[in-house]
């Protein structure tokens, strides 16, 4: 084991320091883009957590939209809704989940358990599939229907022909799909097994087919924060995974995204793409969290470094090595947005400004003050790549005062008419948000 | 002359010791193998540490107001009490993520406040001197 030298006193200074002042968070738009600004790393004594009380939406409160766009509820009172699909007749899936829990192994831990569970965050999940038949006309569903039940902490999902696949926290499923189906009750063929438990720490497995329908890809997040947890839990996570569609055989596709919470193919070029939630405890403005185009054979950092080769010293041993080959991401979505969901526009249904490129559901930051995040945004794309600044779709998820929040937006789908869904899992709702010359 | 009733604050305050000093071993084995679990016996160690010399604290009260112990032993009690404040400190610094909740920082504070518990143990700890006597127990 190799070690390292310090300097007693010197070490000691940073501590009396950071006693006495902490590090100011700077403006999200500076990390916006391909190059964004990367501060100094700082380590905290007390790490500035700052979460808002959740207090849900009363009647007839809704977020509020880009301009000229209307907001409604399309259901409300839902288990946690965190994952939205949209089937080919029109039905449109909510996948109701939350973490499987995780046992504390320090201190710390039973603390900040606590404190994120203020903004909802431990609300217990619906473990289930609801399905939503929109109604002509009104965006109201007609029909309401739990469509697969007795999951666990299932996340991501999507239609391939007749194949309906979900990917629960520990497991890829496979159900048969007839057009026009409200409810499966046969329990599913366990296609492939994921990492998950013990530990489970990022539980959440996101999922995208490719754009010819033979292979799926299944985003797994790190067991740690920053491999707090040990090296050993890591084996196989932190990953985007590559699974044959027929024979659940799987790889590892890319690796070294902390937490890739959402994957999507980008429709001209058929380019995997993912969002990632990247690591915390190094400051209000690092690290940006990111959308980017996933390269097969990839590494895009975690745990050694972050933004390519910016090495993270709470990592031992380090790898130069692997440090040396760190993919930059395409684009920084600025710290802690916590960015959940990713849907790439299908034409201009919403408005000319939203034809080309990517919604981004930010789920928003529990350490850092002033918050960051709870907002749908846009990439704006030109020839399959992110280019331009993003622009705010949906907001008003936050109370006025920042202390309380209505609702945290999560999943996003298009439904049939090109009306852009929101799944907000703080709130229990799923959000419509639609042109206003549409239904 | 009877013997003096025993603070019961003393055998208290031992415990606590022993406690946070144990956290500079399990610092030193992070340090050499940086397997994680040994960060996280430190971190429980120093947080049961600190309570059990919380609880140390309320019962050197007791002592006073029960005429168990006589006047403070200001040595001790300066030892035990900065022994207490940097490993308070290094709790928040073992709430950090992997190595550097351990390494510098860390291990200098557990290091320092063993250092100063040692003496404070070596002193018999007693925050308070014997009432018979008025000298050291």
């Amino acid at each position: 084991m190799s070690r390292t030298s310090f300097r007693p006193v010197a070490a000691l200074i940073p501590v009396v320091a950071l006693a006495a002042c902490g590090s100011k968070a700077g403006d999200p738009a500076r990390q916006y883009g391909s190059d964004p600004y990367l501060p100094e790393p700082h380590e905290y004594l007390l790490p500035p957590m700052s979460v808002p009380k959740a207090i849900g939406w009363k009647v007839g409160e809704t977020p509020t939209a880009f301009s000229g766009l209307k907001v409604e509820a399309l259901a409300t009172g839902l288990e946690h809704p965190r994952t939205l699909y949209t089937l080919p007749n029109g039905d449109i899936l909510v996948v109701e989940s939350n973490s499987p829990g995780t046992e504390p192994f320090r201190p710390k831990d039973y603390i900040a358990g606590k404190v994120k569970a203020r903004a909802g965050a431990g609300a217990k999940g619906g473990n289930r599939i609801t399905l939503l038949r929109a109604a002509d006309g009104n965006g109201k569903p007609a029909l309401r229907t739990v469509f697969i039940d007795h999951l666990h902490s299932p996340y991501g999902i999507t239609l391939v022909g007749d194949t309906l696949y979900v990917a629960n926290t520990d497991a890829l499923l496979a159900f048969s799909y007839v057009a026009g189906m409200t409810q499966i009750t046969s329990p599913g063929v366990r296609l492939a097994d994921l990492p998950a438990g013990p530990i489970d720490h990022h539980w959440t497995k996101s999922m995208a087919a490719s754009a010819d329908g033979s292979k799926l890809y299944i985003g797994v997040g790190s067991n740690s924060n920053i491999t707090e947890n040990g090296m050993a839990v890591e084996e196989g996570r932190a990953a985007i995974y590559e699974v044959d569609r027929l024979t659940g055989a799987m790889r590892i596709f890319a690796s070294g995204t902390r937490n890739p919470t959402s994957l999507a193919i980008e429709p001209q070029t058929h380019q995997l793409f993912a969002v990632v939630n990247e690591r915390d405890e190094i400051g209000p403005d690092l690290v940006p969290d990111y959308l980017t185009s996933i390269r097969e054979g990839g590494f895009y950092g975690w745990p050694y470094s972050y933004w390519g080769s910016h090495v993270d010293v709470r990592v031992h041993p380090q790898r130069p090595d692997l440090v040396a080959e760190a993919i930059k991401p395409d684009y920084g979505l600025s710290s802690h947005v916590a960015p959940l969901g990713l849907l790439f526009s299908e034409g201009q249904h919403l408005s000319p400004e939203f034809a080309n490129g990517a919604f981004v559901g930010e789920h928003g930051s529990w350490d850092r003050s002033p918050l960051n995040g709870y907002q749908v945004i846009f990439v704006p794309f030109v020839d399959g790549r992110p280019a331009g600044k993003p622009v705010t779709v949906v907001t008003g998820f936050l109370g006025e005062d920042k202390e309380t929040v209505h609702g945290r937006p999560v999943g996003l789908a298009l439904d049939q008419s090109g009306a852009l869904l929101v799944a907000d899992d703080a709130g229990n709702t799923v959000w419509r948000v639609s042109a206003p010359h549409a239904f | 002359m009877t013997q003096a009733p025993t603070p019961r604050h003393r055998g208290v305050i031992g415990a606590g010791g022993v406690i946070l000093i144990a956290a500079f071993v399990t610092d030193c084995t992070y340090y050499t193998t940086a397997l994680w679990q040994w960060a996280n016996f430190s971190a429980w160690l120093i947080t049961a540490g600190l309570i059990v010399t919380l609880i140390a604290v309320i019962l050197l009260l007791i002592d006073f107001a029960t005429g168990r112990a006589g006047r403070l032993n200001a040595g001790n009690f300066i030892l035990v009490g900065a022994a207490a404040l940097l490993s308070l400190v290094n709790a928040f610094v073992h709430s950090r993520d992997a190595w550097t909740s351990v390494v510098p920082q860390g291990i200098l504070l557990s290091a320092a406040s063993t250092l100063l518990l040692l003496i404070a143990g070596g002193r018999g700890w007693s925050l308070a001197m014997s009432r018979s006597t008025g000298a050291r127990p």
